[in-house]
């Protein structure tokens, strides 16, 4: 038993922790430790956390320390799925005494009072609590760039962006600080900072995880789902988080274990995978990533599996309906906000009216100023007819496409995002930095779960790439199976998702906030 | 201004109304697991969902469900077996999410209606009685009318506030401003009429009617001073025989069945006025101040309001089954109009008689409770004597200071009530002996048959031993014989005095009366 | 052109959120190219076809039974808000030169 060094700590694997310390190879206490190290050594130039909770993690590590230390034959400890493993939990989770900002200037000070049905089920698990993470504010964006509280740095290359809007939890994972973390996503905000930062992301099917505690940006897309490095940690995570909370009334249960070994060892033999030949056609689409994802596609085949082209006819209208329901949700959601019960609240109004409206354009950042007030207008007399309707009819043509594709295979494939990680400030333009989202958003649309799976780097840029695998509704144990599958193929290249300690010590290049 | 009557024969008064009631008699809020108290120190039954912290999700209530679809059945409405909840979105204080969770276009209950009866003054304050059927129920004469329901649905109702440094407490003028938000949350049923009524009497009829039903549905304690039960009414204008409805107001603060009457009635009478004036009425929402006895522009409506309604995407659509609408039905109690019917033809109790105690649900409940052991025709016997004491020495005494809240602690059972009727019927006592043993059985609780027992209570009916008393009276006062012989037959009242004082109050007074006089006659 | 910036201006006051000159008219601009974006949605013929607003098919009467759970410490809750007084928040004058609604 001893100290872990920085180095190993960052290699260890969910499996590997909780194994380590039911075998007393080392304390929940030395992987805390370890961890906090990586904290402090390492998110100075990441800038992935938001808020660091290490007395929490040091208690909820010694807790599980004393119960294995007093373990007889008669009593065993009883470790959770995630005992002793480091967690993070993107700023938009709410964990009692700590800070829950959404990376808002209008929650700059607020406490939590309780905590979120996922935050809660990962620690009783076992997870130690490290903190907070960075995130767009209140989820909108696809970079990270719009938190209030500056930028995160992708720990690949620090002068990009590590995705978004879970940019915090896919770098933390990524730079090794913790071993997994949980985002959410609505539009592609797991997948795509996942495939940006080299590591497995997963949105599993809406309802598949409780919302409960999760601040709101589109309630009928949002969903919460684990970041890892590798598809057995995130099943791990899944199967301490997932299933029915009587709190959520859109949570379901979940019958199965995605962390079992025939499932993740089941393979692709026989498996019908559909790919839709329109996404690889996709303008916008860059050569790297079609590369890549043809490679990964020529791997399944070579696994056994049999690849299918499939249609998604009506995928094309899948950003527009988006962009009606998730504003629309959005401008509802944080209509709460408002400077009387918590928040930040302008100085000297004169009446409450002027205090509302001083505090919220003070206290929200410009994008979520305009994805608000969007939403305000796309459903006012009138207006909500000739969009918000139209788009929940879009949205039950989409759903159908989805069903229908399954009819021919178990699972689909597609590019994440049709790019890898870009410079800050490269995006400036909202309508341009919403395409990024172009392969992710239509399945928050249908509801059906999606994993990010790195499937090594870019033959131009040099920077990690993601693959999305994609179930039928409430099918996600057929992702895990053939990300599993794809995944060992990958690991056999030599492929990882951890970045390497040099390229997150080197010196930011860039002049960024 | 012109008076009412007036006013209603050159114009209709067209009349809706919506009635916003909360389900008190739950224990926990709409959507979430808060406990609902009136008046509990504030901010202290709040959680994160009624209070709107990031995060929260609502959870609906099933009693609450329950409850809205047992309204609507005794409503006569039709149970929609597909609805949602929406978001009404707009920003005041007292909401803690700056939306209401509410219905949209279909509710929980849609198309019922209610019949109404008027007799006597509050019938005539309608002048034109085309539509309506008419009413003899012996004692007077009336009309019934129907009064159609386009809805009710169900929703949250918000916190409170109270406005300090203006006058009044009014928010004119306030310099702050403070909330507690432990009503927020409270489950909410609002029922919207059709506007059917044609008279203030007719709404105060309705609210009423619909009063009672809630009470006897238990879902609410339905306390107008408490703000469980709030009514706002839409009122109109036509001249008669034009079928075109005329611009509206919207009238609020009615906060007790007088102030809804008389605030419809002076709403009618300023309306007349204006439109008479050669003026037009403005759409807009007017307030009720009783102390002054008018009402007064509260917010102009130019445009419609914009609410920005969407389908609440937290909570899952509803589709009822058949068996949840059967097994909401099955619990229905008996309403107060087929209470009425019974108490009518099975009972025999005269029309206000029924009429009062099928609307009371304690009352009616003792009065069921106390015939439940009685057979037909005994049950019939008894049933007036019963109405009798339940609606003079009950509801007297339960006004009193030392009456229990409720008639259900009263110390005694409805058998013993029973007993004293069986015993005022029989004419062993008489109506002042019923007083005293009431008074007695009220603070002890002991049966009237012991009270009578004990203190050897009973009125004297038996011929001969009043005889013997007379003859005793007359020969102790020779002089007042000779007196009333000679015309003073006032006098009487007299005899009557001291025969009563020899008989220690207990002989049947009518006897004493009959007898004294024949004697006098000598 | 879908939106004035009086349109834009009426969206802010209903929204709460109080924008100076330049924000209006850059807010209009950004409003008014998002909205041509969204154009598929109108271009569609959606005769006949059923929305979709909860994503799960078939989920339908979600409810829990009517027991209370104690709530939250009230000084916890007021220690989270910008002003409070005697257990309750406290707010600036809700009619002010501006007015209210309601």
């Amino acid at each position: 038993m001893g100290q872990l060094t920085l180095s190993e700590y960052r290699q260890l694997s969910v499996a590997d922790i909780r194994d380590g310390i039911a075998a007393r190879q080392f304390l929940a206490a030395d992987v805390v430790e370890a961890a906090l190290t990586a904290v402090e050594a390492l998110d100075c130039q990441v800038h992935s956390f938001l808020e660091v909770t290490g007395e929490a993690a040091r208690q909820a590590a010694a807790h599980i320390d004393q119960a294995l230390a007093a373990e007889t034959a008669a009593q065993p400890a009883g470790l959770g799925t995630l005992a002793g493993v480091p967690i993070a939990f993107k700023d938009n989770m709410n964990l009692e005494g700590s800070h829950t900002t959404c990376a808002s200037r209008i929650l700059e000070n607020y406490h939590s009072l309780y905590t979120a049905t996922c935050v809660a089920r990962s620690l009783e698990a076992g997870g130690l609590s490290l903190g907070k993470l960075n995130m767009d504010e209140f989820a909108f964006g696809s970079s990270t760039e719009t938190s209030a509280f500056g930028c995160t740095f992708n720990p690949w290359d620090l002068e990009r962006v590590p995705g978004g809007s879970s940019g915090g939890p896919a770098a933390a994972v990524a730079a090794g600080i913790v071993t997994v973390s949980l985002g959410s996503d609505t539009g592609g905000s797991i997948r795509q900072p996942a495939s940006f930062c080299g590591v497995v992301g997963f949105k599993p099917t809406y309802g598949l995880v409780s919302r409960y505690g999760v601040v709101a940006f589109g309630s009928s897309l949002d969903q919460v789902g684990p970041l890892g490095r590798s598809v057995a940690d995130v099943a791990a995570v899944m199967d301490a988080i997932g299933g029915r909370d009587p709190l959520d009334c859109t949570s379901q249960h979940l019958d199965v274990k995605f962390v079992a070994k025939e499932l993740l060892e089941a393979g692709v033999q026989g498996m019908r995978i559909g790919y839709v030949p329109d996404f690889l056609e996709l303008d916008g689409l860059t050569g790297e990533v079609k590369r890549a994802c043809e490679a990964a596609m020529a791997n399944l085949e070579a696994l056994g599996a049999q690849l299918v082209p499939v249609e998604l006819p009506n995928a094309k209208a899948a950003l527009a309906a988006y962009y009606v329901i998730g504003p629309c949700e959005a401008f509802s959601n944080l209509s709460r906000f408002d400077s009387v019960r918590y928040g930040y609240c302008a100085e000297a109004a004169a009446n409450l009216g002027q205090q509302y409206e001083q505090s919220r354009a003070q206290g929200f950042g410009p994008e979520v100023i305009r994805r608000v007030m969007l939403g305000s207008y796309l459903l006012s007399a009138g207006v909500y007819d000739t969009y918000y309707y139209p788009a929940q009819q879009v949205r039950t043509l989409i759903t159908a496409d989805y069903a229908r594709a399954f009819e021919c295979c178990e699972a689909l494939i597609t590019p994440t995002s049709p790019r890898t990680a870009f410079r800050f400030g490269e995006i400036a333009d909202p309508t341009s930095m919403y395409l990024s989202d172009i392969f992710t958003l239509p399945i928050n649309i249908a509801g059906n779960g999606g994993l990010s799976l790195p499937v090594g780097m870019g033959d131009e840029t040099g920077l990690p790439v993601g693959v999305q695998i994609i179930g039928p509704q409430f099918k996600d144990d057929q992702i895990f199976r053939v990300a599993a599958a794809l995944e060992a193929v990958y690991a056999g290249q030599g492929s990882v998702s951890l970045a390497p300690l040099e390229s997150i010590l080197a010196k930011t290049g860039g002049d960024v906030q | 201004m012109k008076s009412l009557a007036e006013v209603l024969q050159s114009w209709e008064a067209v009349i809706g109304l919506e009635v916003h009631a909360e389900l008190t008699c739950l224990k926990t809020k709409m959507f979430c697991s808060c406990a609902i108290e009136y008046g509990a120190s504030p901010n202290t039954h709040v959680c994160p969902v009624c209070l709107g912290l990031p995060g929260a999700l609502p959870v609906p209530n099933r009693a609450a469900i329950e409850g809205i679809v047992m309204a609507g059945l005794a409503c006569g409405c039709e149970i929609m077996r597909d609805s949602m909840f929406y978001r009404k979105n707009y920003f005041y204080p007292d909401m803690s999410k700056n939306f209401q969770t509410t219905q949209g276009p279909i509710a929980f209950c849609m198309q019922g209606g209610l019949d109404l009866e008027l007799v006597g003054k509050a019938a005539e304050e309608r002048w034109d009685l085309a539509g309506t059927e008419p009413l003899d129920v012996g004692v007077a004469q009336g009309y019934r009318t129907h009064i159609g329901i386009t809805r009710i649905h169900m929703e949250e109702d918000a916190g409170k506030m109270v406005h300090v440094g203006g006058s009044d407490g009014r928010i004119t003028g306030a310099a702050y401003s403070l909330i507690d938000y432990n009503r927020c949350g409270t489950p909410l049923i609002e029922l919207v009429t059709e506007p059917d009524m044609r008279s203030p009497e007719e709404a105060r009829a309705f609210l009423q009617k619909l009063r009672q039903i809630y009470l006897t549905l238990g879902i609410s304690d339905v306390s107008m001073e408490e703000g469980s039960l709030r009514c706002d009414g839409n009122v109109s204008l036509r001249r008669r025989g034009v079928s075109e409805l005329g611009v509206k107001t919207e009238l609020k603060n009615m906060n007790s069945f007088k102030n809804l009457h008389d605030g419809l009635a002076y709403e009618i009478c300023r309306q007349a006025e204006v439109l008479e004036e050669g003026g037009s009425v403005r759409q807009e929402t007017r307030h009720w101040e009783p102390a002054q006895k008018r009402t007064f522009t509260l917010r102009v409506k130019e445009t419609a309001d914009d609410y920005r309604l969407f389908p609440e995407p937290d909570l899952a659509p509803y589709h009822l089954s058949d068996e949840f609408v059967a097994g909401v039905a099955a619990r229905l109690p008996e309403l107060p109009d087929e209470k009425k019917t019974r108490y009518l033809e099975e009972y025999g109790l005269p029309w206000p008689d029924a009429v009062t105690l099928s609307s009371d649900p304690a009352l009616s409940r003792f009065l069921d409770a106390a015939l439940m052991d009685e057979g037909g025709a005994a049950a019939v016997k008894l049933a007036r004597p019963l109405a009798n004491l339940l609606l003079n020495e009950v509801s007297a005494w339960l006004a009193s200071p030392q009456a229990p809240q409720s008639l259900a602690l009263a110390a005694f059972s409805p058998q013993s009530l029973a007993e004293l009727a069986e015993l005022a019927c029989a004419g062993t006592l008489s109506s002042k002996q019923v007083k005293e043993v009431f008074a007695q059985m009220a603070e002890s609780g002991t049966s009237p048959k012991q009270i009578v027992k004990e203190q050897g209570l009973r009125q004297v009916s038996d011929v001969d031993a009043i005889q013997q008393v007379v003859a005793e009276v007359l020969a102790a006062n020779p002089e007042k014989v000779d007196e009333y012989r000679a015309g003073k037959t006032g006098l009487l009242g007299f005899f009557v005095g001291q025969a009563m004082k020899a008989m220690g109050g207990q002989g049947n007074p009518k006897l004493i009366n009959q007898l004294l006089e024949d004697a006098l006659k000598g | 052109m879908y939106l004035s910036e009086d349109d834009v201006r009426a969206i802010a006051t209903y929204t709460r959120i109080a924008l100076d000159g330049d924000e209006l008219r850059a807010m209009c601009r950004d409003l008014n190219q998002i909205i041509e974006s969204l154009r598929p949605i109108t271009e569609y013929d959606l005769a006949g076809v059923a929305p979709t607003f909860h994503p799960i098919a078939g989920l339908s009467n979600v409810m829990r039974d009517d027991q209370p759970l104690p709530g939250l410490e009230r000084q916890a809750v007021l220690d989270n808000a910008p002003e409070s007084l005697d257990g309750q928040f406290r707010i600036p004058p809700i009619l002010g030169d501006e007015g209210g609604d309601r």
